[in-house]
């Protein structure tokens, strides 16, 4: 695995988000959940053509999709925020795989830190640190996804691994997953995951 | 994720069978849902305010059920029922049917112009004969708030209102009106107001008053009336108390408005498919015509059922398993997506009802399959693709110098990446505005207000958190600080620093310089000026005057260090000398 790039905190909404095909009108991006900057308060660049197409998916559909069919705002795009996951680094990173040209198999992770606007208690904090892998290839499955979770959790020391269905606005089918925990003598989710949405 | 409440007891009435809470958690876990809690409304109130207060609460057992933020049909206890008994194959998924009553014997809504600035979009139905108890008529009203509270968007996008049919009379009119020309009698008021008295009566309710700003400061208010100018509601605020249903109410309007037209589509049908089921034509709605400023009529609710077609390879090759086709068809029927096999046994046609608003590309369809075949029934495989493994140089750079400074003596450190303005600027002698900090808009305490511009801060309350431990404290931290930088496509990016302090009796200038010159010699920077790095005597506001100074390397200033200032000491509420390093290790790279 390669590790991404992951040295900005300070991400727009559009790859917070809306590259990620969360819809603008989500609750997550209220500011309940979010960091929201006044200074800088908006992103003054985005990639216009990427742009373009994300605009499109989100309120018309495509790629065999229908879409949300809403009105989609650029204004809401260009809001910068303390990233809420580094799956913003996925999207930057896959991009710039696409812009390459040529496909060729890769293997991401990274290893970072993000932040939410949460109070403090007991399991929660304002900012933590999330670990992230991409898989990109032709013919994945989510066999595959299941293995490579499998064999990176044994690796940790957690074996003992079940597989229950999720959501998220990103991946579908989606998986959150759970290991037996013996001292707790009860399951407890490990992680989340799924395949992109085509 | 929503929660939805609902008592154990009836659900398993309506299941047909009991369960364990293991067993029922098993059974969420299959699904994709979660037993968040078991609870009564006794244990509810017992933890918010006390066990005195809990005394004759209801025992009834509560089961709480956390749902996927994308399945609006599963908020209430009727839609969790009834995708649950489908999954469990016990029935068969209802047929939601639309009924258009002939000419002239609907009920009609029309929307005025003076909706189009505010609230324009509006869709009706009605349920005939409809059967109320206590608990479905709680559970229709829950239903609602949990909508306004997900898809509507808090009232934003979409409002809801009930009403019972034989109170009142249609035609119906939705249009918008000076607040001083509408009066009414609000929900469980004793007396009428006018729009903007409501506004200030609801000002200090708890619930109500987060949604008076959506219209608020709007020159006209929407309302709702029927033929004889009985307010039905004041969309998104409150319904009219004329029109409110009882446990007796037998035929219920039903008007969603808003300003996203497919999301009050979508809400108007799930409300409609999940109570029809208490009709005396069950699963049967009747159809409402809506006029449109323009003329046009419209009849809803939608309840269109969708077709498509996949191709069995296409879920078996996304999966990694191999079914045949008409066991893929019954899976997926056990998901609510009636399916059967088409062709010549090469395709699957899919029916999506119109409660599964959700599926929107061939791989929600894949997914649902996925969950109905089992997560965990599908083989584990690693992928077989060849890559080479890399770490990001600067990372690499990062972990040989933590190890390093580890080796030195000092302790590694983990702080916050946001703190208090005082933290960056005041407590260092600074002003803000100097700082070139990223500023939060919406913190939640005052300690989140900006990201940090130098880890001395991090490190300095580290040291007040831990003052009963022996002297020296020798810290250090290898991590991003945030600040401005317009030439990035956001306006911001993040420098990898290294900072590193010495808290004793005597402030060790000496030890932090030793520190410095160990970590250039990792680095092999040579101690000249052409091609390494020196130290130039310098003031620095956070600094002992006279024991500081600015490190250069290959002429550019990388960073600071020397005595901290008493004052800084002080602010971060330490008794001993200090001194610090600081730099940027980027450079280096």
């Amino acid at each position: 695995f390669t590790e991404m790039p992951t040295d900005n905190f300070v991400e727009s909404s559009f790859w917070n988000f809306d590259a990620l095909f969360q819809p603008q009108q989500h609750p997550a991006r209220d500011q309940h959940d979010t960091f929201f900057l006044r200074d800088p308060a908006e992103a003054p660049e985005l990639p216009t053509n990427y742009m373009t197409r994300v605009k499109k998916v989100h309120s018309q559909g495509g790629y065999g999709s229908q879409g949300y069919k809403y009105e989609w705002k650029v204004e809401e795009a260009r809001k910068n925020l303390l990233r809420t996951h580094t799956t913003s680094a996925s999207a930057r990173a896959l991009y710039h795989l696409a812009c390459q040209g040529k496909f060729t198999p890769v293997k991401y992770f990274s290893i970072d830190r993000v932040f939410r606007n949460e109070s403090l208690d007991a399991t929660h904090l304002a900012e933590f640190h999330q670990v992230e892998g991409v898989v990109a290839d032709r013919g994945l499955t989510l066999g595959h996804l299941m293995g490579t979770l499998q064999q990176f959790f044994t690796k940790l020391g957690i074996s003992k691994l079940r597989f229950k269905p999720a959501y998220n606005p990103y991946t579908e089918p989606s998986m959150e997953i759970f290991s037996y925990h013996e001292g707790l003598k009860k399951w407890v989710e490990v992680g989340n995951s799924g395949v992109f949405r085509p | 994720m929503p929660t939805v409440s609902v008592q154990r007891d009836l659900l398993f009435q309506a299941l047909g069978r009991s369960y364990t809470d293991e067993e029922f958690n098993d059974l969420c876990f299959e699904f994709g849902l979660e037993l968040d809690e078991v609870t009564s409304e006794k244990d509810i109130i017992s933890k918010e305010k006390g066990e005195g207060r809990a005394e004759g609460a209801s025992e009834t057992v509560l089961y709480k059920i956390d749902v996927p933020a994308n399945r609006y049909d599963l908020l209430c206890l009727e839609g969790l029922v009834r995708g649950l008994q489908v999954f469990k194959e016990r029935i068969n998924l209802p047929r939601y049917e639309k009924i258009i009553p002939a000419k002239d014997e609907g009920q009609k809504l029309i929307i005025t112009e003076e909706t189009v600035k505010i609230r324009p979009h509006a869709v009706a139905a009605v349920l005939r004969n409809i059967t109320f108890t206590k608990e479905r008529y709680d559970s229709f009203i829950d239903l609602q708030e949990k909508l306004h509270q997900n898809i509507c968007r808090r009232r934003a996008l979409v409002a809801i209102g009930t009403h019972d049919l034989d109170t009142i009379s249609g035609p119906f009119t939705f249009t918008a009106k000076t607040p001083a020309e509408i009066k009414f009698k609000p929900l469980n008021q004793s007396q009428e107001y006018t729009a903007s008295q409501i506004m200030d009566l609801y000002r200090t309710d708890s619930h109500l008053r987060q949604y008076l700003h959506l219209i608020e400061d709007k020159p006209r208010y929407p309302v709702i009336f029927d033929s004889n100018g009985v307010v039905l509601s004041m969309p998104p605020i409150i319904n009219g108390d004329h029109s409110k249903i009882s446990l007796k109410t037998r035929n219920v309007f039903i008007e969603c408005t808003g300003t996203d037209m497919t999301k009050a589509k979508i809400v108007l049908d799930i409300i409609v498919a999940m109570f029809s089921e208490y009709c005396e034509k069950q699963f049967t709605v009747e159809a409402v015509e809506v006029v449109c400023p323009n003329g046009k009529t419209h009849i809803y609710p939608e309840l269109a059922y969708r077709k498509d077609k996949v191709k069995p390879e296409l879920i078996n090759k996304k999966l990694g398993i191999s079914e045949t086709p008409s066991n893929l068809a019954k899976l997926l029927t056990r998901m609510c997506l009636s399916s059967h096999v088409t062709g010549n046994g090469n395709n699957i046609e899919i029916e999506i009802p119109p409660t599964r608003a959700d599926v929107i590309h061939a791989c929600d369809i894949v997914e649902d399959a996925a969950i109905a075949y089992g997560y965990n029934n599908i083989q584990m495989v690693i992928p077989k693709t060849y890559t080479i493994a890399n770490q990001l140089p600067l990372n690499k750079l990062t972990e040989l110098l933590r190890l390093d400074l580890a080796a030195a003596g000092f302790t590694e450190a983990l702080t916050f990446a946001l703190c208090s303005t005082e933290d960056i600027a005041d407590k260092l002698g600074m002003d803000i505005s100097a700082t070139n900090a990223v500023h939060i808009a919406n913190p939640k305490t005052a300690e989140f207000q900006v990201a940090r511009t130098t880890l001395l801060p991090g490190l300095l309350k580290t040291v007040a958190a831990n003052r009963k431990m022996p002297l020296p404290l020798k810290l250090f931290e290898i991590s991003d600080i945030v600040v401005k930088d317009p030439t990035k496509d956001v306006g911001a990016r993040n420098y990898r620093h290294l900072c590193a302090l010495y808290y004793n009796k005597s402030p060790g200038f000496e030890i932090i310089h030793g520190l410095l010159d160990r970590v250039m010699q990792l680095l092999e920077v040579p101690p000249n000026k052409e091609n390494g790095y020196t130290i130039k005597a310098t003031e620095g506001s956070a600094f002992f005057p006279g024991r500081c100074a600015e490190i250069f390397a290959r002429g550019q200033s990388v960073g600071k260090l020397g005595v901290l200032h008493p004052d800084v000491i002080t602010k971060f509420e330490l008794t001993m000398p200090c001194s610090a390093l600081e730099i940027n290790i980027e450079p280096f790279m």
